[in-house]
Protein backbone atom coordinates (compact mmCIF):
# COMPACT_ATOMS: atom_id res chain seq x y z
CA UNK A 1 0.00 0.00 0.00
CA UNK A 2 3.03 2.21 -0.26
CA UNK A 3 1.64 3.95 -3.31
CA UNK A 4 -1.37 5.30 -1.46
CA UNK A 5 -1.17 9.06 -1.18
CA UNK A 6 -1.69 10.33 2.34
CA UNK A 7 -3.99 13.12 1.30
CA UNK A 8 -5.81 10.98 -1.26
CA UNK A 9 -9.36 9.77 -1.14
CA UNK A 10 -8.46 6.11 -0.79
CA UNK A 11 -9.59 4.06 2.15
CA UNK A 12 -6.87 1.64 3.15
CA UNK A 13 -7.52 1.49 6.86
CA UNK A 14 -10.65 2.12 8.93
CA UNK A 15 -9.79 5.61 10.09
CA UNK A 16 -9.33 6.75 6.48
CA UNK A 17 -13.09 6.58 6.24
CA UNK A 18 -13.34 8.98 9.15
CA UNK A 19 -10.93 11.35 7.38
CA UNK A 20 -13.36 11.52 4.47
CA UNK A 21 -16.09 12.54 6.92
CA UNK A 22 -14.27 15.63 8.19
CA UNK A 23 -16.53 18.67 8.05
CA UNK A 24 -19.53 16.39 7.37
CA UNK A 25 -22.45 15.56 9.60
CA UNK A 26 -21.89 12.20 11.25
CA UNK A 27 -23.71 9.93 13.64
CA UNK A 28 -21.77 8.45 16.52
CA UNK A 29 -22.96 5.63 18.71
CA UNK A 30 -21.52 5.63 22.21
CA UNK A 31 -21.33 3.39 25.24
CA UNK A 32 -23.76 4.34 27.96
CA UNK A 33 -26.90 4.32 25.77
CA UNK A 34 -26.15 7.47 23.79
CA UNK A 35 -26.01 8.65 20.21
CA UNK A 36 -24.67 11.89 18.81
CA UNK A 37 -25.29 13.68 15.55
CA UNK A 38 -23.03 16.58 14.65
CA UNK A 39 -20.44 18.00 12.29
CA UNK A 40 -17.06 16.29 12.60
CA UNK A 41 -14.26 18.81 13.12
CA UNK A 42 -11.47 16.62 14.50
CA UNK A 43 -10.53 13.04 15.34
CA UNK A 44 -7.43 11.05 16.21
CA UNK A 45 -6.37 7.41 16.23
CA UNK A 46 -8.10 6.78 19.59
CA UNK A 47 -11.39 7.95 18.07
CA UNK A 48 -11.33 11.04 20.24
CA UNK A 49 -13.61 13.48 18.40
CA UNK A 50 -14.67 17.09 18.26
CA UNK A 51 -18.19 17.64 16.96
CA UNK A 52 -19.99 20.92 16.34
CA UNK A 53 -23.74 21.69 16.58
CA UNK A 54 -24.31 18.41 18.34
CA UNK A 55 -27.57 16.78 19.17
CA UNK A 56 -27.27 14.04 21.76
CA UNK A 57 -29.91 11.35 22.20
CA UNK A 58 -29.92 9.43 25.47
CA UNK A 59 -31.98 6.28 25.84
CA UNK A 60 -33.48 6.02 29.31
CA UNK A 61 -35.64 3.54 31.15
CA UNK A 62 -38.04 5.41 33.40
CA UNK A 63 -38.98 2.61 35.74
CA UNK A 64 -37.88 -0.89 36.48
CA UNK A 65 -41.43 -2.13 35.80
CA UNK A 66 -41.69 -4.74 33.11
CA UNK A 67 -43.43 -3.36 30.01
CA UNK A 68 -42.34 0.21 30.44
CA UNK A 69 -41.16 1.82 27.23
CA UNK A 70 -37.71 3.10 26.49
CA UNK A 71 -37.74 6.88 26.31
CA UNK A 72 -35.25 9.23 24.76
CA UNK A 73 -33.89 12.50 26.06
CA UNK A 74 -32.35 15.05 23.70
CA UNK A 75 -29.65 17.56 24.52
CA UNK A 76 -27.76 20.05 22.41
CA UNK A 77 -24.20 21.28 22.62
CA UNK A 78 -22.51 23.87 20.40
CA UNK A 79 -19.11 22.18 20.50
CA UNK A 80 -18.26 18.86 22.08
CA UNK A 81 -15.10 16.87 22.68
CA UNK A 82 -15.88 13.16 22.87
CA UNK A 83 -13.40 10.77 24.48
CA UNK A 84 -12.58 7.91 22.13
CA UNK A 85 -13.00 5.07 24.60
CA UNK A 86 -16.78 5.71 24.67
CA UNK A 87 -17.13 5.53 20.89
CA UNK A 88 -18.75 2.39 19.48
CA UNK A 89 -19.22 3.41 15.84
CA UNK A 90 -19.02 6.39 13.53
CA UNK A 91 -21.34 6.54 10.55
CA UNK A 92 -21.95 8.97 7.71
CA UNK A 93 -25.68 8.27 7.57
CA UNK A 94 -28.33 9.34 9.96
CA UNK A 95 -29.52 6.50 12.09
CA UNK A 96 -32.96 5.96 13.45
CA UNK A 97 -34.72 3.15 15.19
CA UNK B 1 7.85 11.62 18.24
CA UNK B 2 8.97 14.85 16.66
CA UNK B 3 6.56 14.78 13.66
CA UNK B 4 3.73 15.35 16.08
CA UNK B 5 4.85 18.94 16.38
CA UNK B 6 3.51 19.45 12.85
CA UNK B 7 0.01 18.66 13.99
CA UNK B 8 0.10 21.41 16.52
CA UNK B 9 -1.97 24.51 15.91
CA UNK B 10 0.53 27.31 15.34
CA UNK B 11 -0.83 29.92 17.75
CA UNK B 12 0.56 28.33 20.92
CA UNK B 13 0.72 31.04 23.52
CA UNK B 14 3.75 31.27 25.78
CA UNK B 15 2.37 29.24 28.63
CA UNK B 16 4.63 27.78 31.28
CA UNK B 17 5.60 24.22 30.40
CA UNK B 18 4.66 22.94 33.83
CA UNK B 19 0.97 23.31 33.03
CA UNK B 20 1.26 20.31 30.76
CA UNK B 21 2.50 17.37 32.81
CA UNK B 22 0.65 15.19 35.25
CA UNK B 23 3.33 15.87 37.84
CA UNK B 24 2.85 19.61 37.63
CA UNK B 25 -0.90 19.33 37.94
CA UNK B 26 -0.53 17.28 41.11
CA UNK B 27 2.27 19.37 42.54
CA UNK B 28 -0.15 22.18 43.41
CA UNK B 29 -2.32 19.74 45.32
CA UNK B 30 0.47 18.28 47.48
CA UNK B 31 0.00 18.66 51.25
CA UNK B 32 -3.52 20.03 50.66
CA UNK B 33 -6.74 18.61 51.97
CA UNK B 34 -8.48 16.86 49.10
CA UNK B 35 -11.65 15.05 48.25
CA UNK B 36 -10.92 11.95 46.19
CA UNK B 37 -13.74 10.30 44.25
CA UNK B 38 -12.99 6.67 43.38
CA UNK B 39 -14.29 4.55 40.54
CA UNK B 40 -16.38 2.37 42.86
CA UNK B 41 -18.23 5.48 44.07
CA UNK B 42 -16.38 5.92 47.36
CA UNK B 43 -15.45 9.40 48.52
CA UNK B 44 -12.31 9.96 50.56
CA UNK B 45 -11.13 13.09 52.38
CA UNK B 46 -7.47 13.31 53.21
CA UNK B 47 -4.18 15.12 52.88
CA UNK B 48 -2.18 14.33 49.75
CA UNK B 49 1.38 13.47 50.77
CA UNK B 50 2.83 11.68 47.75
CA UNK B 51 2.00 10.80 44.13
CA UNK B 52 3.56 9.78 40.83
CA UNK B 53 2.90 10.16 37.10
CA UNK B 54 0.16 7.50 37.16
CA UNK B 55 -1.69 9.50 39.81
CA UNK B 56 -1.02 6.77 42.38
CA UNK B 57 -1.61 8.63 45.64
CA UNK B 58 -0.66 8.46 49.30
CA UNK B 59 -3.23 10.06 51.59
CA UNK B 60 -2.83 10.87 55.26
CA UNK B 61 -5.56 11.27 57.90
CA UNK B 62 -8.03 9.79 55.45
CA UNK B 63 -11.73 9.76 56.21
CA UNK B 64 -14.26 7.97 54.08
CA UNK B 65 -17.48 9.99 53.78
CA UNK B 66 -20.70 8.20 52.98
CA UNK B 67 -23.85 9.93 51.79
CA UNK B 68 -27.48 8.95 51.42
CA UNK B 69 -29.73 11.21 49.34
CA UNK B 70 -33.10 12.50 50.61
CA UNK B 71 -35.92 9.99 50.32
CA UNK B 72 -33.87 6.85 50.96
CA UNK B 73 -35.78 6.13 54.16
CA UNK B 74 -39.51 6.92 54.50
CA UNK B 75 -40.08 10.58 55.52
CA UNK B 76 -36.42 11.42 55.18
CA UNK B 77 -36.56 14.90 53.65
CA UNK B 78 -32.88 15.77 53.93
CA UNK B 79 -29.75 13.94 52.88
CA UNK B 80 -27.52 12.36 55.48
CA UNK B 81 -23.78 11.85 55.71
CA UNK B 82 -21.22 10.32 58.05
CA UNK B 83 -17.45 9.95 58.26
CA UNK B 84 -15.39 6.85 58.95
CA UNK B 85 -11.75 7.25 59.99
CA UNK B 86 -9.43 5.30 57.68
CA UNK B 87 -5.89 6.52 58.37
CA UNK B 88 -3.21 6.18 55.68
CA UNK B 89 -4.25 5.06 52.19
CA UNK B 90 -2.27 4.30 49.06
CA UNK B 91 -4.67 4.58 46.13
CA UNK B 92 -3.78 3.10 42.75
CA UNK B 93 -4.15 5.77 40.08
CA UNK B 94 -6.51 3.95 37.76
CA UNK B 95 -9.15 3.89 40.50
CA UNK B 96 -9.18 7.66 40.87
CA UNK B 97 -11.99 9.57 39.17
CA UNK B 98 -11.22 13.00 40.44
CA UNK B 99 -9.19 14.90 43.00
CA UNK B 100 -10.77 18.03 44.38
CA UNK B 101 -9.07 20.67 46.44
CA UNK B 102 -11.21 21.53 49.45
CA UNK B 103 -11.94 25.19 50.08
CA UNK B 104 -11.05 25.36 53.78
CA UNK B 105 -13.49 28.25 54.31
CA UNK B 106 -16.35 25.98 53.36
CA UNK B 107 -14.95 22.74 54.77
CA UNK B 108 -16.79 22.90 58.10
CA UNK B 109 -20.21 23.51 56.55
CA UNK B 110 -22.26 20.43 55.83
CA UNK B 111 -23.12 19.99 52.13
CA UNK B 112 -26.29 21.88 51.17
CA UNK B 113 -29.35 19.81 52.00
CA UNK B 114 -27.37 17.27 54.05
CA UNK B 115 -27.01 16.67 57.80
CA UNK B 116 -24.43 14.77 59.78
CA UNK B 117 -25.91 11.55 61.13
CA UNK B 118 -24.98 8.40 63.03
CA UNK B 119 -22.45 6.27 61.14
CA UNK B 120 -24.31 2.98 61.55
CA UNK B 121 -27.56 4.54 60.37
CA UNK B 122 -25.98 6.05 57.26
CA UNK B 123 -24.11 2.81 56.56
CA UNK B 124 -27.28 0.72 56.62
CA UNK B 125 -29.24 3.22 54.51
CA UNK B 126 -26.39 3.41 52.00
CA UNK B 127 -26.32 -0.36 51.75
CA UNK B 128 -30.06 -0.46 51.14
CA UNK B 129 -29.81 2.28 48.51
CA UNK B 130 -27.00 0.48 46.71
CA UNK B 131 -29.04 -2.71 46.56
CA UNK B 132 -32.05 -0.88 45.09
CA UNK B 133 -29.86 0.76 42.50
CA UNK B 134 -28.28 -2.51 41.51
CA UNK B 135 -31.71 -3.98 40.78
CA UNK B 136 -32.75 -0.89 38.80
CA UNK B 137 -29.51 -0.94 36.80
CA UNK B 138 -29.98 -4.60 35.94
CA UNK B 139 -33.46 -3.94 34.58
CA UNK B 140 -32.18 -0.97 32.60
CA UNK B 141 -29.32 -2.88 31.00
CA UNK B 142 -31.67 -5.71 30.09
CA UNK B 143 -34.17 -3.38 28.47
CA UNK B 144 -31.65 -1.31 26.55
CA UNK B 145 -29.87 -4.41 25.27
CA UNK B 146 -33.01 -5.10 23.22
CA UNK B 147 -32.19 -2.08 21.05
CA UNK B 148 -28.51 -2.78 20.81
CA UNK B 149 -26.92 -0.93 23.69
CA UNK B 150 -24.66 -2.28 26.36
CA UNK B 151 -23.61 -0.81 29.67
CA UNK B 152 -20.95 1.85 29.90
CA UNK B 153 -18.27 -0.08 31.76
CA UNK C 1 -0.90 14.78 20.39
CA UNK C 2 -3.62 16.55 18.39
CA UNK C 3 -6.07 16.84 21.26
CA UNK C 4 -3.37 17.61 23.80
CA UNK C 5 -2.40 20.60 21.63
CA UNK C 6 -6.04 21.46 21.04
CA UNK C 7 -6.83 21.58 24.75
CA UNK C 8 -3.78 23.77 25.35
CA UNK C 9 -5.37 26.39 23.11
CA UNK C 10 -8.49 26.35 25.33
CA UNK C 11 -6.68 27.14 28.57
CA UNK C 12 -8.37 29.89 30.60
CA UNK C 13 -11.70 29.25 28.86
CA UNK C 14 -14.77 28.01 30.67
CA UNK C 15 -15.64 24.39 29.83
CA UNK C 16 -17.98 21.76 31.21
CA UNK C 17 -16.51 18.33 31.76
CA UNK C 18 -19.00 15.47 31.80
CA UNK C 19 -17.76 12.26 33.40
CA UNK C 20 -18.79 8.71 32.60
CA UNK C 21 -20.69 8.61 35.90
CA UNK C 22 -22.85 11.52 34.59
CA UNK C 23 -21.58 14.26 36.88
CA UNK C 24 -21.02 17.56 35.04
CA UNK C 25 -18.40 19.98 36.32
CA UNK C 26 -18.11 23.49 34.96
CA UNK C 27 -14.93 25.46 35.51
CA UNK C 28 -12.01 27.32 34.02
CA UNK C 29 -9.61 25.00 32.19
CA UNK C 30 -6.27 25.53 33.88
CA UNK C 31 -4.12 22.72 32.60
CA UNK C 32 -4.03 19.53 30.59
CA UNK C 33 -1.43 16.79 30.13
CA UNK C 34 -0.60 14.13 27.55
CA UNK C 35 -3.20 11.71 28.99
CA UNK C 36 -5.79 14.48 28.71
CA UNK C 37 -6.05 14.66 32.47
CA UNK C 38 -7.72 18.01 33.09
CA UNK C 39 -7.47 20.58 35.84
CA UNK C 40 -10.38 22.94 36.42
CA UNK C 41 -10.58 25.90 38.77
CA UNK C 42 -13.55 27.84 40.20
CA UNK C 43 -15.75 24.84 39.66
CA UNK C 44 -19.47 24.46 39.97
CA UNK C 45 -21.42 21.24 39.69
CA UNK C 46 -24.59 20.81 37.67
CA UNK C 47 -27.35 19.26 39.85
CA UNK C 48 -25.37 19.88 43.01
CA UNK C 49 -27.84 18.16 45.34
CA UNK C 50 -27.03 14.85 43.68
CA UNK C 51 -23.31 15.23 44.29
CA UNK C 52 -22.89 16.48 47.88
CA UNK C 53 -19.25 15.35 48.00
CA UNK C 54 -18.36 18.21 45.65
CA UNK C 55 -19.79 20.95 47.87
CA UNK C 56 -16.55 22.35 49.33
CA UNK C 57 -14.37 21.56 46.32
CA UNK C 58 -12.93 24.62 44.56
CA UNK C 59 -10.60 23.06 41.99
CA UNK C 60 -10.42 19.60 40.51
CA UNK C 61 -7.94 17.29 38.82
CA UNK C 62 -9.95 14.97 36.60
CA UNK C 63 -8.40 11.77 35.26
CA UNK C 64 -8.64 11.72 31.48
CA UNK C 65 -9.86 8.15 31.36
CA UNK C 66 -13.10 8.97 33.23
CA UNK C 67 -14.17 11.79 30.91
CA UNK C 68 -17.09 11.21 28.57
CA UNK C 69 -17.40 14.69 27.04
CA UNK C 70 -15.97 18.14 27.34
CA UNK C 71 -18.49 20.79 26.33
CA UNK C 72 -16.53 23.62 24.70
CA UNK C 73 -17.25 27.26 23.91
CA UNK C 74 -17.66 27.24 20.08
CA UNK C 75 -16.30 30.79 19.86
CA UNK C 76 -12.95 29.63 21.21
CA UNK C 77 -12.48 26.97 18.53
CA UNK C 78 -10.88 27.83 15.20
CA UNK C 79 -12.63 25.20 13.10
CA UNK C 80 -10.61 25.45 9.82
CA UNK C 81 -7.38 25.31 11.80
CA UNK C 82 -8.58 22.31 13.77
CA UNK C 83 -9.64 20.44 10.65
CA UNK C 84 -6.31 21.16 8.96
CA UNK C 85 -4.44 19.93 12.02
CA UNK C 86 -6.57 16.78 11.98
CA UNK C 87 -5.71 16.07 8.33
CA UNK C 88 -2.04 16.64 9.03
CA UNK C 89 -2.11 14.32 12.02
CA UNK C 90 -3.91 11.68 9.95
CA UNK C 91 -1.31 11.82 7.20
CA UNK C 92 1.52 11.50 9.72
CA UNK C 93 -0.15 8.37 11.07
CA UNK C 94 -0.71 6.92 7.62
CA UNK C 95 3.00 7.39 6.89
CA UNK C 96 3.99 5.68 10.12
CA UNK C 97 1.75 2.70 9.69
CA UNK C 98 3.50 1.52 6.55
Amino acid sequence: MAEVGHEGNSVSEPLDLVRLLLDEVVCVKLRGDRELKGRLHAYDSHCNLVLGEVEETIYVVEDEDEDDEIKTVSRKSEMLFVRGDSVVLISPQSRSY
Amino acid sequence: MPPAALGRPPQLPQLPAQMFTTAAQLLDLTDKKLMIALRDGRKLLGILRSWDQFANLVLQSTKERIFVPPGTAPNQTRGLYADIERGIFLVRGENVLLLGEIDLDRDDDPPAGYDLADVELVKSLAKQKKLEEKIKEKAKVKKLSTIGFEGEN
Amino acid sequence: MLFFSFFKTLIDHEVTVELKNDIQIRGILKSVDQYLNIKLEDISVVEEIKYPHMSAVKSAFIRGSVVRYVHLPAAAVDIPLLEDATRREASIHAGKAK
